[in-house]
């Protein structure tokens, strides 16, 4: 069985074409579904649709990798009502090991348009639950996927990849943990009722703040915005001192000409708060406090320049770790490249164990003719006893083979012993037919693909 | 054999170091179970000695520096188990070795026979357990300081990133003040009831070691009123925090060496 990836991504097509083919909206259960009845690439296939709102991606376990590509192409096509000519050149198709290294780099963060963003791992193991839920993931998927969130959570703790916030309301949040520690039962208090501040508290909100206070010069404008956060409160212009006095976290962002918060005034503010730190983060432009504020001792203030730099930083810290990230991804994708070589005997293992499994029962038949002579009772109970031991003898044998079959990790050797084995045993008559091609393990490369298993 | 330990704080430090360079989580283990080894080896030759003379075992300057950088590793040790925090070693660790370099290579002096009993030996415990308290403080207030710097001037570079918040390091500084000044008043306390006892000609206002005892007993008294009284936090309690320590480290190793008063 081999594995196919078919899909679209931001680096591939355009953000009309990929909200088109978005299986979040059109539901990824019924895609699976659709899929499995479908059967690209021949029965027995296993599938796992990853959606984001950057990739909508195919993960396929199948034997004809060829039909299933253009069958894949065809199932989209129909299930979003898109011209499949339409998002053909946008398409990209993978198959075994390099299908494996890209999931692998999807989950480590580093195929995502911000590089390290830490949801798309949480993306991917629900694409992975979706598939068993809808019970078509098998045993190749699974080990596919739980190899990644391995690749995932390395990245996640042995680099930096996702350190650090990449977005102005992330960076101020971050701050705003770096003076504070928990944000719970911290007071915020937004000046402006316009879109960027109410973006900006809703972002806050969602850290646990105990209350968000809309400041405008319209109360009207204030208690909308404040409705619109949820759970937010209102307050008059007039009022502006009191709730900076009870905040821990002001937001400026009104569209004043000239600063709000002049330092004279942030300073009688400050008097009465008993150096209990203000954190102000000014994303107004022009800007709505005085520089000088930042003089104050325990009052830390940011605008969006400072916010937009802290960003930047990150963004270069993290496109420094990036090398290490890749390492990581090769180590384990080394790792599922011994795992998917030491499936290619498991026919053999299993043909074998069958053939002895089949001895056993005839066995245990002929045995039955002996035992006729005995009272029923006592010829059940021999009867079991001779199927406990000879089942137990049986697997005994078998444990070393089976073990340093499904050891073996260079493929030429494993068809090799498979073959030997074969014969030695004649199991060509019992072997299920299934191709095995497994390509071997080149870091980097696009495996060439390599002839099936000699027979 | 105060070397053992010694060395092994030494290798302790450099874990630490590794660990605030590179935060993976086999530098932290390899860290905390080296530092942790260096303070049971050196809770092992504390034992013995208690053992062998029958008290706490401090009998002049370089024994009570031993005792007070086995209480410091075992109040750092603490704080980092509970917290799990351990960005704080790399500050710790070089005034333990620079402490525990004393005992490792100057061998203690002939025991007196005054210095026993229990009120002595409250006295002795009480305030090196204090001064660890201390200890602990002034390093919190230092990395307190390097993180408000960052901050405040929008640098933000190693200690953002690896440093706790603010807050958790003012409560941190807090908490440590309280429990040193509590031990330090017990200790002061105890000293008085020992010289009284002993009718020890040591107490008077003329002992130098009595003097800056006091002094740091004021500015850490000074620092929990200013907290609570006047609002002062942040970077000023870190600050005075420090300043205490300074104070403390003038009295417990230079006056200690210098002058003959007080053995230690």
């Amino acid at each position: 069985m081999r594995l196919l990836l078919v899909g679209i991504s931001h680096r591939t097509a355009p953000i009309e074409i990929r909200e088109r083919v978005d299986f979040q909206a059109r539901g990824v259960e019924l895609a699976l579904r659709t899929l499995a009845s479908r059967q690209p690439g021949g029965a027995g296939g296993e599938i796992a649709v990853l959606s984001t709102c950057n990739r909508a991606e195919l993960y396929l376990a199948c034997d004809d990798v060829a039909t299933a590509k253009s069958d894949l192409v065809a199932f989209v096509s129909a299930f979003h009502n898109v011209d499949a000519d339409a998002i053909r050149p946008h398409v990209y198709d993978v198959t075994d090991l390099d299908a494996a290294r890209h999931l692998f780099r999807v989950a480590a963060g580093l195929d995502s348009l911000v590089v390290g963003e830490p949801q798309i791992l949480g993306q991917v193991k629900e694409a992975h639950t979706a598939a068993r839920q809808a019970e078509t993931a098998g045993p190749l998927l699974n080990r596919l996927f739980h190899a990644c969130f391995a690749v995932g959570k390395r990245v996640r703790t042995e680099t930096n990849l996702g350190s650090g916030a990449v977005s102005v309301s992330y960076a101020a949040v971050a701050l705003a943990r770096k003076i504070f520690g928990d944000l719970e039962g911290r007071n915020v208090v937004v000046l402006g009722a316009g879109e960027m501040g109410k973006l900006t508290a809703q972002h806050m909100k969602s850290q646990g703040v105990k209350q968000v206070t809309i400041v405008s010069r319209t109360l009207a404008h204030a208690a909308r915005t404040a409705e619109a956060i949820g759970g937010a409160i209102a307050a008059r212009w007039e009022d502006m001192d009191a709730a900076l006095g009870a905040s821990d976290i002001v937001i400026t962002a009104t569209g004043a000409a000239a600063p709000i918060l002049t330092k004279a005034r942030v300073e009688s503010v400050m008097r009465p708060r008993r150096g209990r730190p203000l954190f102000i983060i000014d994303i107004a432009v022009p800007r709505d406090v005085e520089a000088a504020a930042s003089e104050i001792e325990q009052v830390f203030l940011y605008n969006i320049d400072d916010l937009q730099a802290s960003v930047r930083e990150n963004l270069a810290r993290r496109a420094g770790e990036v090398e290490r990230a890749e390492a990581i991804v090769d180590e384990e994708l080394g790792k599922f490249a011994t795992w998917m070589r030491s499936r290619g005997v498991i026919p053999t293992v299993v043909a074998l164990r069958q053939s002895f499994e089949s001895i056993r029962r005839a066995e245990l038949d002929r045995l039955d003719f002996k035992l006729s002579g005995l009272p029923p009772e006592a010829r059940e109970e021999a009867r079991a006893r001779v199927d406990e031991i000879t089942h137990l003898l049986v697997e005994k044998l078998l444990l070393t083979p089976t073990e340093q079959l499904k050891g073996l990790s260079d493929p030429e050797m494993a068809s090799l012993y498979a073959e030997a084995v074969t014969r030695v045993f004649g199991l060509e008559e019992s072997e299920p037919k299934t191709e095995n091609r497994v390509e071997p393990f080149r870091p980097k490369s696009r495996p060439a693909s390599s002839p099936g298993r000699p027979r | 054999m105060n070397l053992v330990p010694f060395a092994l704080y030494a290798a302790a430090f450099i874990g630490y170091a590794l660990h605030f360079a590179r935060r993976t989580t086999l530098s932290a283990r390899l860290a905390t179970t080296v530092l942790a080894a260096a303070t049971l080896a050196h809770t092992f030759i504390i034992g013995m000695l208690t053992m062998e003379v029958g008290q706490v075992p401090v009998f002049d300057a370089t024994s009570a520096i031993s005792m007070f950088v086995w209480l410091l590793a075992v109040a750092y040790l603490y704080t980092e188990v509970t917290t799990d925090e351990r960005a704080m070693g790399v500050f710790i660790l070089p005034l333990i070795l620079a402490l525990q370099a004393i005992p490792a290579f100057k061998a203690s002096a002939v025991r007196s026979s005054v210095l026993r009993g229990p009120v002595f030996g409250i006295h002795v415990s009480s305030l090196l357990f204090a001064y660890a308290s201390f200890a602990l403080a002034c390093v919190i207030g230092i990395t307190y300081g390097l993180l408000f710097k960052e901050i405040k001037t929008k640098h933000l570079g190693v200690f953002y990133a690896r440093l706790p918040s603010l807050q958790v390091l003012d409560q941190m500084n807090q908490r440590a003040i309280i429990v040193g000044w509590v031990f330090l008043t017990i200790g002061l306390v105890a000293g008085v009831m020992f010289a009284a006892q002993s009718q020890a000609p040591a107490l008077s206002l003329e002992d130098p070691k009595i003097i800056v005892a006091l002094i740091s007993w004021a500015v850490y008294s000074f620092e929990l009123f200013a907290a609570r009284r006047i609002g002062w936090a942040g970077r000023r309690t870190a600050y005075l925090s420090t300043v205490g320590f300074a104070v403390v480290l003038m009295n417990f190793v230079l006056v200690s060496y210098l002058t003959s008063s007080h053995r230690f």
